[in-house]
């Protein structure tokens, strides 16, 4: 018979077989030690196969993208999976829709944080794509070959603000009423098809149970299927494209400027999405989600304002409604989607604000200040009636 | 290797951060209000006990949400979560939020009626600034004291309750009546048509937000056209509660509200003093009703004339100034012209405003005074 020691020995030696059974059960290798493995990894693993295999060292530096990208990926995913859990307690009909989002903020477990995260992420991702817009504009990273990555990323943008828009309904309150109002009273200026359009959108000339419906069903599954294939394809054709824009002349020719991206990316990669994630729960622990009273189709708010990224073409439909309506979001989005076409020079390719691009740089700022001009007016300096107050001074009413 | 090391020692230290993160949000979602006072509740229970059965019950009794789902309507409502000893006799003279309720409560049963009904308040919060829609004029704060005569009269009408149990919804009544609400707001088909339509403000509006709407109309809704009407305090309450009675098909629980046709009726036919009378020897408050007396001048001002009228260099110019009115008609004229405008002045601005005969006489002798 066995001494006892040794009956343990073998058990341990058993367990620690089968662990490591299910660990290579799950993980096709061992952890990639040597430059070989770890090059080989990049390719051979499903979640990493995306990356290319080395990267140069200037892509991964911090300033040079900012990882607003990345953010706007991570975003996503994060809304996806928060809104499927607010699925699980949501009923898109005109009778139970508040009242669903009052029980997740009061009696489902993480109900409220939840839903926090969901709504102050998506504020968040329409601004990380915007200033990710921004700084491939900056770097000059939409100039050949990248023009139609530049183009699927406008798409985004818009896609981005059509998720944000269509989710703004389905808490069925005052606020969300009326802004879905205002915005989709945006869209009718266009001449003849913006009526029709508002109508297909709304399922009536109205916001009511079919407007309700129309827009849950487009921001839980029509709209983020594209997106999600879309983002797949952006991303795929960053690497088709030959990585990060950088300048021709630097083109690394020895090994020092490239570095495996196996196990430094990923981890740099990790870093920002814990980052991200802490801080979005930190913002959605401190501030909750606005709930006002249930919509009422009988008494306006006053002021009616749109989601607050539509509060710039808000702004100047209340100087006229055919440039805020219909000349300015054509002629930008038009701008956006030609611009990499029309801007070719090989100038500044990879490089923030290059001074041979000091042209489009000016036009781009002024735009963007511009944009945010008129967002900000509209957010903090129009009160009732859509007058002007300056933000410290009291509007006339209950708030 | 240390460049990696470095970014290593990063990454754990964000994922130590995220563990305590998510800590705090599972202590967040945790530590809830009514907890404390379910907590609370049982260890007063434990100490009122007169049997170990009872005190076993008490042990027994999990710390949970609890909700009633009213029959009467599709809602849920979770009130008792905090206010667990409403059907617990022991309970009788104890603090809020464990006093149990009154025998009101034998004729109402919770299980079928809920508390909303009678109480107002947001039904499905468990944190009593939201349920009791405290700190927002926009929710919906509870009916206390007097305003709870609203919620009376809401369902069972005027004639099934004692005088004194709706006596502030029939003075708000009157008042309506007195101010000429009907002159621009229509209640249910009757009325004016130069203000909101008032048929389910009191579900559409918070009673805070009425009172304070009706005490000054310029501090709650920019721009609005309405008249201050310089009431007392007494007057804007009786309003208020009248107001809250006029509930949308949601809300309304009731049986079937007056048609439209009886409604006239009884603003029209309604004599302050019949009223006074019929309530007489109840209401030493309502006493002051019998005394008044229709003043036009105050009439004038007071209620909406002077909105489109002037007097003197006072009031507005949408209408015609009756500054010398009394030379150009006379009383009868103007008697008539007050019961029916359209019949007098086919297609003229004047509204309809459905004046009772003591009223148009008051008005009708104050004009031709004006020579």
């Amino acid at each position: 018979m066995k001494p006892p020691r040794e009956i343990v020995q073998t058990i341990l030696q058993e367990f620690r077989g089968s662990l490591y059974r299910i660990y290579r059960s799950i993980f096709r290798g061992s952890y990639p030690a040597t430059l070989r493995q770890q090059l080989g990894v990049v390719v051979n693993n499903l979640v990493l196969h995306v990356h290319p295999t080395r990267v140069y060292r200037r892509s991964i530096r911090p300033a040079g993208t900012l990882g607003l990208g990345l953010i706007c990926f991570y975003l996503f995913v994060i809304e996806w999976i928060t809104g499927v859990y607010l699925m699980f307690y949501y009923e898109p009909s005109v009778s139970a829709a508040y009242g669903r989002i009052q029980d997740l903020d009061s009696v489902v477990t993480f109900g409220r944080v939840v839903r926090n995260v969901h709504r102050w992420g998506a504020e968040a991702m329409v601004v990380f794509v915007f200033l990710h817009m921004c700084r491939v504009f900056y770097t000059g990273a939409y100039k050949p070959p990248r023009e139609f990555n530049w183009v699927l990323g406008v798409i985004l943008l818009l896609l981005t603000l059509a998720l944000s828009f269509t989710g703004y309904l389905l808490p069925w309150d005052q606020l969300s009423f009326w802004a879905v109002t205002v915005g989709t009273n945006i869209a009718s200026y266009a001449p003849v098809l913006g009526p029709k359009f508002r109508f297909l959108l709304l399922g009536g000339d109205t916001v009511g149970s079919e407007a309700l419906l129309r827009f849950y069903t487009l921001h839980v599954i029509a709209v983020p299927t594209v997106a999600a294939l879309l983002i797949n394809y952006h991303i795929w054709r960053v690497i088709k494209d030959g990585g990060l824009a950088r300048p021709p002349q630097q083109e690394p020719q020895s090994a020092d400027g490239v570095v495996p991206t196996f196990p430094l990316v990923v981890y740099m990669e990790l870093l920002v999405f814990v980052v991200l994630t802490v801080g979005l729960l930190v913002v959605s622990l401190l501030f909750n989600a606005p709930l006002e009273e249930e919509a009422n189709p009988l008494q306006p708010s006053n002021p009616s304002k749109a989601p607050w990224y539509f509060l710039g073409l808000q702004e100047l439909v209340s100087y006229s409604a055919f440039w805020g309506g219909v000349m300015v979001p054509t002629v930008l989005t038009l701008f956006l989607l030609v611009l990499p076409y029309i801007d070719r020079g090989p100038d500044g390719v990879g490089e923030w604000f290059a001074r041979k691009r000091l042209g489009m740089i000016i036009l781009w700022s002024l735009l963007l200040i511009g944009i945010v001009v008129t967002i900000l007016i509209g957010v903090y300096f129009r009160g009732p009636n859509w007058n002007f107050y300056w933000p410290w001074n009291a509007w006339p009413g209950p708030d | 290797m240390d460049e990696v090391e470095k970014i290593e020692r990063w990454v754990i230290l964000a994922c130590l951060l995220l563990t305590a993160i998510l800590g705090w949000a599972a202590w967040d979602a945790s530590t809830q209000e009514w907890e404390g006072y379910q907590e609370s509740y049982y260890r007063l229970a434990l100490l009122r006990a007169n049997s170990e059965a009872q005190k076993e019950w008490v042990r027994a009794q999990p710390v949970e949400i609890k909700q009633l789902q009213p029959k009467e309507h599709r809602s849920v409502e979770r009130c008792i979560t905090c206010h667990l000893a409403v059907d617990n006799p022991m309970f009788r003279d104890a603090p809020e939020p464990f006093r149990a309720h009154s025998s009101l409560l034998l004729s109402h049963p919770a299980q079928r009626f809920g508390c909303v009904v009678c109480h107002g308040g947001e039904g499905r919060a468990v944190t009593t600034l939201e349920g009791h829609g405290q700190g927002n004029i926009r929710a919906k704060p509870l009916l206390r004291g007097e305003y709870m005569q609203a919620a009376c009269y809401s369902c069972h009408g005027e004639a099934n309750l004692s005088p004194k149990a709706v006596a502030a919804v029939v003075r708000g009544r009157q008042l309506v009546n007195r101010y000429l609400c009907l002159g621009c707001h229509q209640i249910r088909g009757v009325g004016g048509e130069e203000g909101p339509d008032l048929s389910a403000v009191g579900s559409n509006r918070s009673w805070l937000w009425l009172y304070a709407h009706l005490a000054r109309p310029q501090a709650i809704v920019v721009g609005s056209t309405m008249p201050v009407f310089l009431l007392s305090r007494a007057e804007v309450k009786d309003i208020t509660i009248y107001l809250m009675t006029l509930l949308d098909s949601r809300d309304r629980f009731r049986n079937t509200p007056p048609a439209a046709e009886q409604r006239t009726k009884s603003y029209q036919g309604e004599e302050p003093k019949e009223e006074a009378k019929k309530e007489k020897g109840n209401l030493p408050e309502n006493a002051a009703a019998e005394k008044f007396r229709y003043d036009g001048g105050l009439f004038f001002h007071g209620a909406g004339c002077s909105l489109c009228h002037s007097i003197g260099n006072r009031g507005g110019e949408v209408g015609p100034a009756l500054t010398y009115i009394g030379r150009k008609r006379k009383t009868e004229e103007l008697e008539r012209l007050l019961r029916d405008p359209e019949e007098v002045l086919p297609g003229g601005k004047m509204p309809q405003l459905y004046l009772n005969d003591e009223q148009i006489k008051t008005m009708a002798a104050y004009l031709s005074t004006l020579q």
